[in-house]
């Protein structure tokens, strides 16, 4: 026989338990029932409750049991150009976390452990950049943006005399930089390693400097081995966003054969041209697996580094 | 001294150059387009006083969007609560909360786009929601067996923006969950135990001392989503593309500048919107300028 109290104890972790499980089936369904209506052989089932949460296929003797077929995984690369579309999502996500990296480093090392002119007016106005809706800035940006790649093929006409338009191509619209660039430099990236060089003892750059080493000997031999967690969370921060941006990456990215995952498997898949509902829910599969491996890797420095951006 | 002003400098100017080419110009360029008319084709710009003004003022459109910004404010409470209360589950030390935070931060980081397709589907007409509450209509015996529910969630115009923020829900939880579980950590062992020791219930517990331990994080969480909510438009663009007067304040931006090709206008209600958020974030430095 329990007592009331235990009784009351064990009440308590079984509904606590029951609504974590709640809720996270509320989190994983969308993703749970494109997976099994991907695996499906035809869309039968497919709204029907709870029985579309399986995914059904049709066995040799004809009836429709659950099981699995890869056939509309396979259809994706033959219905939409996914690889193009990957290989352009890698190489926008490589150059984005590279650039804000180094970018943010370079300006958050001078505002932390510098003393010059302007210094907190500098920070003062990176930081208010935080508050401005960046949504307003994409009619200036794409103006700018295709002005640089007139300007860039202007300047290729006047150093080789040559106006087929190919520097266009590498700054102006439809180009990997053109989407990358408005966003490397930002308010977040420069001030979650402002936080991080603060932290660092000054003993340590003292002595560095008594041994004459130069400001970027400091930074690159002092500073960043100690502030590894930091600039690991913010890579990993900037590739998921990198990854998941659209509304950018939709405006400049007009050519397809340029167009990252997320916006060339959008526009396949909710256009007029779109094929069977089973190839789309695995073309949205195949979308989401690699940030979720990665997210399942690295998820200890994700959360952490959502934290300390917040503190 | 010159000298490490120099090397200051240099360091910053990667940053400063982009920022100030693509965060800073902007700003300034937004608020003279909003004064201008602007021809696409060749780029030919013309002043025109408050002419953008006065249009987007007499726009039925411009108005139905800043009332469903306005409207969707209530997503706010909603998110805020939800989200701390599941921090506040999570918090606690029992076997799986790793797996269940990571099983709650999956819609934060899956594209937007991507999710919106799945909602579609799940949202539509003959679509899983649909199908899911006639299970559990037939289950509790609400309507006869026959009946099905039949809500058109994405196309009625008095569902389709709750439609919208379930969506929201869904994809923000997790991301303020973290930041309230920052908040939790940070309340003391000791006070709790205290707590319990003297006979206080877990209710009580959640208002007296939950509540106001975490009170800065509830106040930043509430800045944050209120701005978000102000400015939501993606979750628009891939849910019901505009339709069933679902038009948000930067939806309307967003359509008059890459759709009609009239970027005056739409730097003008952009201005508008930058308004309110700029009133919004000087009210929050408010808040926590006084801590």
């Amino acid at each position: 026989m329990f007592k009331s109290k235990e009784l009351n104890r064990i009440l308590s972790v079984v509904l606590q338990y029951a609504s974590l499980s709640a809720f996270g089936l509320f989190t994983m369904f969308p993703l749970l029932w494109a997976l099994s209506f991907g695996l499906s052989s035809d869309g039968s089932y497919a709204y029907l409750f709870p029985d579309s949460f399986l995914p059904h296929v049709t066995d040799e003797a004809g009836g429709y049991g659950i099981g699995a077929t890869l056939v509309w995984f396979e259809r994706v690369f033959v219905e939409i150009p996914f690889s193009t579309y990957f290989k352009n999502s890698v190489i926008i996500t490589t150059l984005a976390v590279v650039g804000t990296v180094v970018i943010s480093v370079l300006a958050a090392y001078p505002l932390s452990r510098m003393r010059f002119f302007g210094r907190n007016f500098i920070f003062v106005a990176i930081i208010a950049t935080l508050m401005l809706p960046q949504e307003t800035a994409l009619v200036p940006n794409y103006i700018t943006i295709v002005k640089l790649g007139d300007f860039a093929n202007w300047l290729q006409l006047m150093l080789t005399g040559s106006d087929a338009e190919t520097w266009k191509k590498l700054i102006g619209m439809n180009s990997y930089l053109g989407v990358v660039l408005p966003g490397v430099a930002g308010a977040f990236g420069i001030f979650l390693m402002k936080q991080a060089f603060e932290a660092v003892p000054q003993d340590l750059i003292d002595a560095a400097r008594v041994d004459g080493a130069t400001e970027m000997q400091i930074l690159w031999r002092v500073m960043l081995p100690v502030t590894t967690p930091s600039i690991a969370a913010l890579a990993i921060f900037t590739l998921v966003n990198q990854w998941n941006e659209y509304i950018w990456s939709s405006i400049v990215m007009r050519a397809k054969d340029m167009q990252p995952l997320a916006v060339g498997v959008f526009n396949d898949l909710t256009g007029p041209l779109s094929g069977s509902q089973n190839t789309l829910m695995a073309a949205i599969v195949l979308t989401v697996i690699p940030v979720l491996v990665f997210f399942a890797f690295t998820q200890r420095y994700f959360i952490s580094g959502m934290d300390g951006a917040v503190k | 001294m010159k000298n490490s002003n120099f090397m200051a400098y240099f360091f910053l100017a990667p940053a400063l150059i982009l920022m100030g080419v693509f965060v800073f110009w902007p700003v300034g360029f937004n608020t003279y387009l909003a004064f201008n008319h602007y021809e696409i084709a060749g780029g030919a710009v013309e002043w025109n006083n408050f002419e953008n003004f006065k249009r987007i003022w007499e726009e039925d459109l411009f108005h139905q969007a800043v009332k469903n910004s306005l409207f969707f404010l209530l997503v706010v409470p909603a998110i805020q609560l939800g989200s701390l209360l599941i921090a506040k589950l999570v918090n606690n030390k029992m076997p799986g909360m790793t797996f269940f935070r990571a099983v709650y931060y999956i819609p934060v980081i899956t594209a937007i786009s991507i999710a919106g397709i799945v909602w579609q589907f799940v949202f539509k007409y003959d679509g899983m929601l649909n199908s899911f509450l006639t299970e559990i209509v037939h289950f509790l015996h609400i309507y006869p067996k026959e009946q099905l529910v039949d809500i058109d969630w994405l196309g009625d115009p008095d569902i389709a923006m709750y439609s919208i923020m379930i969506f929201t829900l869904w994809k923000g939880l997790g991301y303020y969950m973290v930041l309230y579980l920052a908040g939790l950590q940070a309340i003391p062992a000791e006070v709790e135990e205290a707590a319990i020791l003297d006979g206080a219930n877990a209710w009580d517990r959640f208002w007296k001392i939950t509540i106001p331990m975490v009170k800065p994080t509830i106040l930043l969480c509430t800045m944050l989503s209120t701005i978000g909510a102000l400015k939501v438009f993606l979750e628009v663009l891939v849910l019901t593309d505009g339709k069933a007067e679902t038009y948000t304040a930067l939806y309307y931006v967003y359509d008059q500048a890459f759709r009609n090709y009239d970027f005056g206008v739409a730097a003008a209600a952009g201005l508008v919107v930058t308004f309110f958020c700029m009133i919004l974030a000087a009210i929050q430095f408010r808040f926590f300028g006084e801590k």
